[in-house]
């Protein structure tokens, strides 16, 4: 840390994690690869059996019966390497490209994530397209729930520290961390939509539709947030700096706002980056719950259905998003504690 | 001029326009529409006064539109609604009645059938940029209408083994099907693998369709009415591949168009005002049906938030249902054409001893489970074929044999001391395998605990998920487990023969049983049905009886809430004829 | 003068005695306590393991799975009282059967609930424990070697704990729990998969939770470390300690250690609901513990599904998993305040 570079600047550095993003997205795809092929069913095995002409008819189409480093080299390469075409876009589900740059009579295609097995209307791109708004909306929500009720929870126990309002607001804290989502659901809908029907069960796209999920996914982070913060509070409140502010007579106020906070809010920070991760990728048993389209549900359902692109697909882009809020999340540590240089 | 001629004179005029009105209508036909203005289609904001919202779907997208792919209720309720199949199977009674095709005929050696088409039943789209249904026009602009190349085509690509249909098995029935479609023993090495136009189906003419079986079978006409067989746009297929069934490009010609499509969130079918009405599927009456895609959790929320016209009920609300006075009145427990069974591995010891087999399938008391633990309203199986197919052993006709429903725990002793290992303490150890699906858990447990307190044996129980469990069954099947058989055309045939004849891919027991195999083979051919049914009674004794080989656990019922203002008829197959509901609000 | 005379204690045992004045940690700690001995005294396996008998039930009521199918989702008078939609039979809309012999009431297949929330203190507190301490002990000392050794070393790991951190944590342990709970059954004798698949058999389904756990819990500890020990390593005592030659074990464990403590044993302990909530939800999905073995994850999955129904079934597991929440919340509140080395002497 010390020898840090001074020539580092931000850009660079900036830079060098988004190429460590490629490398962190090979080991996640081979890994994610390996295992989902290691468990054991394919997605054609049914019930009522097909004839073994056509299974191996439809692991053609899907070339499922090449070797699997060579299914593994296709599908990324489908993903990574752009294609110029010319005319209408393909009419089938092996060849669905998220990005489509026209230029001139050609038309640049990247991105294609592959077809879904289960449903064999769509590709991953498609859920991409509808489901994954969704998720990161609902996500989003409950992300901002959290740090809403969290951050001035915190503040409040940790200023009246020992006091009644330090007991209530960690008793509500500790209260939103001890009721999981599959408990707090069922009961939300059970108040909310059915004794008081001021909101809708399930569904999403309307506000009365997406306030109970939100909440349900939410509460609990908001507890962590409001934990942290205030145990982070307390102990930046102790430390010499915040002494010597108070010592020079300035108001509580300002020491507050400009000193404490902002420093005690670090580990705060750190955690922001997981959660907001968590809650966008963490919303399968709401989404289950309050019936949210979302993308959780969905990769659930395509492991129980061996499809192998969803899997794929939706894990590394779970991977890119997770990869980028940890890096917006380091150079927030470091705007927000000088004493950090970029390593 | 008089007010008299003024009369003759509008009277005349009023007949000329009516004639000519009529000379274009009727006669040349060009100038019937071809056009129905409906409207934008916003899905969450349906005129509720027309609109049935069903919550009978679960969760998660339907898997597709595509006839020769369809193998999920789901996608065959939507299917049922978009096309029509030569003949319809009536949903409440599951009997075989006309659809596409007016009559049919058979040859005198029971393997020839003709299917006479009907007339003037156009390919629509919903176009939803316009708000309009629009009549398909063919390359010269003249209104594509079904035809029996439409439904040969159908056919044809079901089999085709690019297609990888997962129900074309149902098909080998018609000559040549099977090992064009890869189920042959020579598999892709079959001369006629792949070669669909040597498969026994043709248009005799433009209405007119011959199929050719391998052998009789009294009951193809229900495999007619099935999904593989539904006619098919050919043109569309070849212009939008796999795409063809997205909502902005399908082509349909049954009860209903599909009006929008939301992935995974909902799907609304619109009236067709082009489809005539026949006695079997009438004109819909209902102008919109919404479905959405929701758990059976969420979905009943809905219907008690009143959002929902129609909906299951979760097993878990079943008790505060029943006795609530408002939803009592709204429930409804309808057969449906399942069954839930246990299997043995008959090559594992101990079940390769029959009267260990006896012994666990009569020590399980039916009764109970249907009572206290599925509460559904089910009957406790005692045989495989549910009663109500056609030709199936039925307790309402005096039918009555196999495993009694609420057991008999002193013959079940009896049968384990009869075994070669003579008690309890000198079994093996023995595995039940259940996929990981609460309500089979729910059902395992209180299996496990009746032999535990029966027999005094003490049965492992094991889940999987799934893909892995189907993938157990097929490679190492535990020595119990569990699957469920539902109809897929309304015969005993498709129960017995369907599954656990000695070469079926369904039969996970590894039992074999010449004698099984002779019956079902004969039942599949008679053609007299007290003869049928009296074979199938043979066959199934042997099967629960005197092999007993599984264990029936009991026949499946739907349970639904529908709300009072909707009067509706109840499907037996898992599948609705929403044309025949009426709604109002 | 006090200084002086007091003898020279460590810095745990001070922490031990400024803990024992906190009323609610120590609240939080007999809960604790007192479900452990909930946990051993479920049954007499104590006792019978030693015997070589089947285990009795000693503190619950009955066996865990014994089930009576005619008292399915039984209730007693009392809980009638206490939610009025439990409506008993005989009443207009009521549905209720009510016996008293189920202090809980029974869940769907007549099984005591209480019995089994019993016996479901095994499972929540065995992920209680062995969740934070894989996390601890991988998590700190991946992220003290990270941010103590600084530079390439630093680099290095931290882009590995990126590349674990890369699997969004659900969607990866439903992966591996797929992948684990596909193996059970499918194993071939004598292979590392069916020894596996044995211990995982033997504790009910337990052991892949807890390799699920552990393979994605310790990445956000080693990161919170070394986030901690990079904001402390600049400041003046560490450098102070460094210019008059202390050995690098030295400075960890004396001066790192005791600064990093406070913030790492507050995430831990809110991390343990997380893993049993992550439990919970493998259960949900039908990836959790084997059944007929109850974990209060399990019994509210079930629960909730009839909570409009029979309230009881998902309320009580969840009050019991709230009570060890909040338990060790107050705990762990309390040792962060106990543990915190600049509090020292202010008392």
């Amino acid at each position: 840390m010390g020898i840090a570079c001074e020539k580092e600047t931000m850009g660079r550095y900036i830079a060098r994690r988004l190429l460590w993003l490629l490398v962190v997205i090979f080991s996640v795809s081979v890994i994610t690869f390996v295992i989902a092929h290691a468990v054991p069913g394919g997605p054609f095995s049914r019930e009522k059996k097909l004839p073994p002409a056509v299974l191996k008819q439809l692991n053609e189409k899907y070339r499922l019966d090449d070797p699997l480093w060579k299914q593994y080299v296709e599908y990324m390469g489908g993903i990574f390497i752009p294609r110029l075409t010319s005319g209408e876009p393909s009419t089938s589900y092996l060849e669905d490209y998220l990005i489509n740059i026209p230029l001139g009579e050609y038309t640049l295609r990247w991105m294609n994530f592959g077809p879904s097995y289960k449903s064999q209307s769509r590709t991953v791109n498609d859920v991409f397209r509808e489901n994954l708004p969704v998720s990161a909306e609902l996500g989003f929500y409950a992300f901002l729930v959290a740090s809403v009720i969290g951050i001035p929870l915190g503040i409040v126990a940790a200023l009246k520290q020992n006091t009644w309002v330090d007991y209530i607001a960690m008793g509500i804290a500790i209260f939103g961390v001890s009721v999981p989502v599959i408990v707090l659901g069922p009961v939300l809908i059970w108040l909310f939509a059915i004794r008081l029907p001021i909101f809708l069960p399930s569904g999403w796209g309307s506000w009365r539709a997406e306030v109970l999920p939100s909440i349900a996914l939410g509460l609990g982070s908001s507890a962590i947030i409001a934990r942290l913060t205030r145990a982070s509070l307390l102990q930046v409140i102790r430390e010499d700096y915040i002494r010597t502010a108070r010592a020079k007579g300035l108001m509580e106020r300002v020491v507050i706002i400009r000193h404490a906070l902002r420093n005690s809010l670090i580990p705060v920070v750190t955690v922001m980056g997981p959660i907001f991760a968590f809650l966008v990728t963490g919303t399968f048993v709401t989404e289950t719950i309050f019936g949210v389209p979302g993308m959780g549900r969905y990769f659930v359902t395509s492991i129980t259905n061996r499809d192998y692109p969803v899997i794929m697909g939706t894990i590394l882009l779970f991977a890119v998003v997770i990869v980028i809020a940890n890096l917006i999340v380091d150079l927030l540590y470091a705007w927000l504690d000088p004493r950090i240089r970029y390593d | 001029m008089s007010s008299r001629k003024v009369v003759v004179a509008l009277l005349v005029l009023l007949v000329v326009i009516i004639a000519v009105a009529a000379w274009f209508f009727l006669i040349r036909g060009v100038g019937a529409p071809t056009v129905v203005k409906i409207g934008k289609i916003d899905p969450a904001n349906l005129p509720a006064k027309e609109t049935l919202s069903s919550a009978l779907f679960g969760a998660g997208d339907i898997p597709t539109l595509d006839p020769s792919l369809a193998e999920d209720t789901t996608s065959i309720q939507m299917g049922l609604e978009l096309f029509v199949g030569l003949t319809r199977l009536n949903e409440e009674t599951a009997q075989v009645e006309p659809g596409m095709a007016t009559e049919w005929k058979v040859s005198d050696d029971g393997l020839v059938y003709t299917f006479t088409l009907r007339q003037g039943i156009p390919w629509v789209h919903y176009d939803r940029e316009a708000g309009e249904v629009v009549v398909v026009k063919d390359e010269q602009g003249n209104p594509r209408y079904v035809t029996a190349h439409d439904f040969v085509y159908g056919v044809k690509r079901t089999l085709d083994p690019k297609t990888g249909s997962n129900y074309a098995y149902v098909n080998w029935i018609i000559k040549n099907a099977q090992a064009v479609n890869g189920g042959s023993e020579l598999g892709d090495q079959d001369p006629l693998y792949g070669k669909v136009d040597e498969i026994g189906v043709r248009a005799l003419d433009d209405y007119t369709i011959e199929y050719t079986l391998t052998q009789p079978a009294s009951f193809f006409p229900g495999i007619a009415s099935m999904w593989i067989n539904w006619a098919q746009p050919k043109w569309l297929i070849e212009e939008k591949g796999d795409k063809w069934i997205e909502p902005e490009n399908i082509q349909s010609y049954g009860p209903y168009v599909l009006g929008d499509w939301t992935h995974d969130v909902s799907a609304t079918l619109v009236a067709n005002p082009f489809w005539p009405g026949i006695d079997s599927v009438p004109k819909p009456s209902i102008k919109y049906i919404h479905f959405t895609m929701l758990d059976e959790s969420p979905s009943f929320a809905n219907y008690e938030a009143g959002l929902a016209d129609v909906a299951g009920v979760p097993l878990t609300e079943l008790d505060r249902v029943k006795a609530d006075p408002v939803l009592s009145k709204e429930l409804s427990i309808n057969p449906e054409f399942c069954t839930y069974y246990y299997g043995f591995n008959v090559t594992k010891p101990p079940f390769d001893d029959v009267n260990v087999r006896k012994a666990f399938s009569w020590a399980v008391n039916r009764k109970a489970i249907v009572e206290n633990v599925t509460k559904g309203g089910q009957e406790p199986a005692r045989w495989f074929s549910r009663p109500g197919l056609t030709a199936a052993p039925d307790p309402a006709k005096g039918d009555d044999f196999g495993p009694p429903a609420e057991g008999d725990p002193v013959k079940a002793k009896e049968f384990l001391a009869a075994s070669k290992y003579g008690g309890a303490d000198k079994l093996p150890e023995i595995t039940l395998m259940v996929n990981q699906v609460e309500g089979h858990v729910k059902i395992a447990e209180a299996i496990q605990q009746m032999w535990q307190e029966t027999l005094g044996v003490k049965v492992n129980l094991v889940t999987q998920e799934w893909k892995v469990y189907l993938d157990t069954l097929d490679s190492d099947p535990p020595q119990v487990w569990r699957l469920g058989w539902c109809y897929d055309y309304a015969d005993a045939d498709n129960f017995a023969r369907g599954v656990f004849r000695s070469d079926s891919g369904n039969n996970h027991t590894r039992w074999k049983n010449e004698k099984f195999d002779q019956l079902v083979d004969q039942a599949a051919v008679e053609t007299d049905l007290q003869k049928r049914h009296d074979l199938y009674v043979q066959a199934e004794k042997i099967l629960v009886e005197e092999d007993a080989a599984i264990i029936p656990i009991y026949w499946y019922t739907r349970v639904q809430v529908t709300k009072p203002y909707v009067t509706r008829t109840y499907g037996l197959g898992g599948h609705e004829a929403y044309e025949k509901w009426k709604i109002n609000k | 003068m006090k200084a002086l005379t007091r003898p020279p204690t460590s810095l745990w045992v001070d922490a031990w005695r400024r803990l024992l004045k906190n009323k609610a940690a120590i609240l939080g700690l007999g809960i604790i306590v007192l479900v452990f001995m909930v946990a051993i005294f479920a049954d007499d396996s104590v006792v019978a393991v030693l015997a070589g008998r089947e285990p009795q039930p000693l503190l619950a009521p009955m066996h865990f799975a014994k089930q009576s199918l005619e008292n399915n989702n039984a209730v007693p008078s009392w809980l009638t009282h206490v939610f009025p939609t439990l409506k008993p039979v005989g009443t207009e809309g009521g549905y209720a059967k009510i016996n008293d012999t189920y202090l809980l009431g029974a869940d769907y297949n007549g099984r005591d609930l209480l019995s089994r929330i019993i016996y479901g203190t095994r499972v929540s507190l065995a992920v209680a424990i062995v969740g934070p301490l894989v996390s601890l002990v991988v998590g700190v000392s991946v992220g003290i070697a990270a941010g103590y050794a600084g530079g390439r070393t630093d680099n290095l790991i931290m882009r590995f704990v990126d590349i674990m951190y890369g699997f969004p944590d659900l969607l990866f342990i439903i992966l591996l729990m797929a992948l684990f709970r596909s193996t059970t059954g499918a194993a071939e004798a004598g292979t590392l998969r069916a020894v596996l698949t044995g211990i995982d058999n033997a504790m009910g389904g337990m052991f892949f939770i807890f390799v699920g756990i552990g393979v994605t819990a310790w990445m956000s500890m080693s990161r919170l470390t070394r986030g901690q020990i990079l904001s402390l390593k600049q400041k003046e005592f560490i450098e102070a300690a460094r210019a008059v030659g202390a050995k690098d074990g030295r400075i960890i464990w004396r001066h790192i250690l005791p600064n990093i403590l406070g913030p790492i044993v507050v995430a831990q302990t809110l991390n343990i609901p997380q893993y049993i909530s992550t439990e919970a939800f493998l259960s949900f999905i039908g990836l959790g513990v084997q059944r007929p073995t109850p974990s209060w994850g399990s019994m509210i999955a079930d629960g909730a599904s009839a909570i409009r129904t029979y309230p009881n079934q998902a309320i009580f597991p969840a009050l019991a998993l709230a009570a060890i929440m909040f338990a060790f919340n107050f705990l762990g509140d309390g040792l962060r305040d106990a543990l915190d080395p600049r509090l020292k002497g202010t008392d």
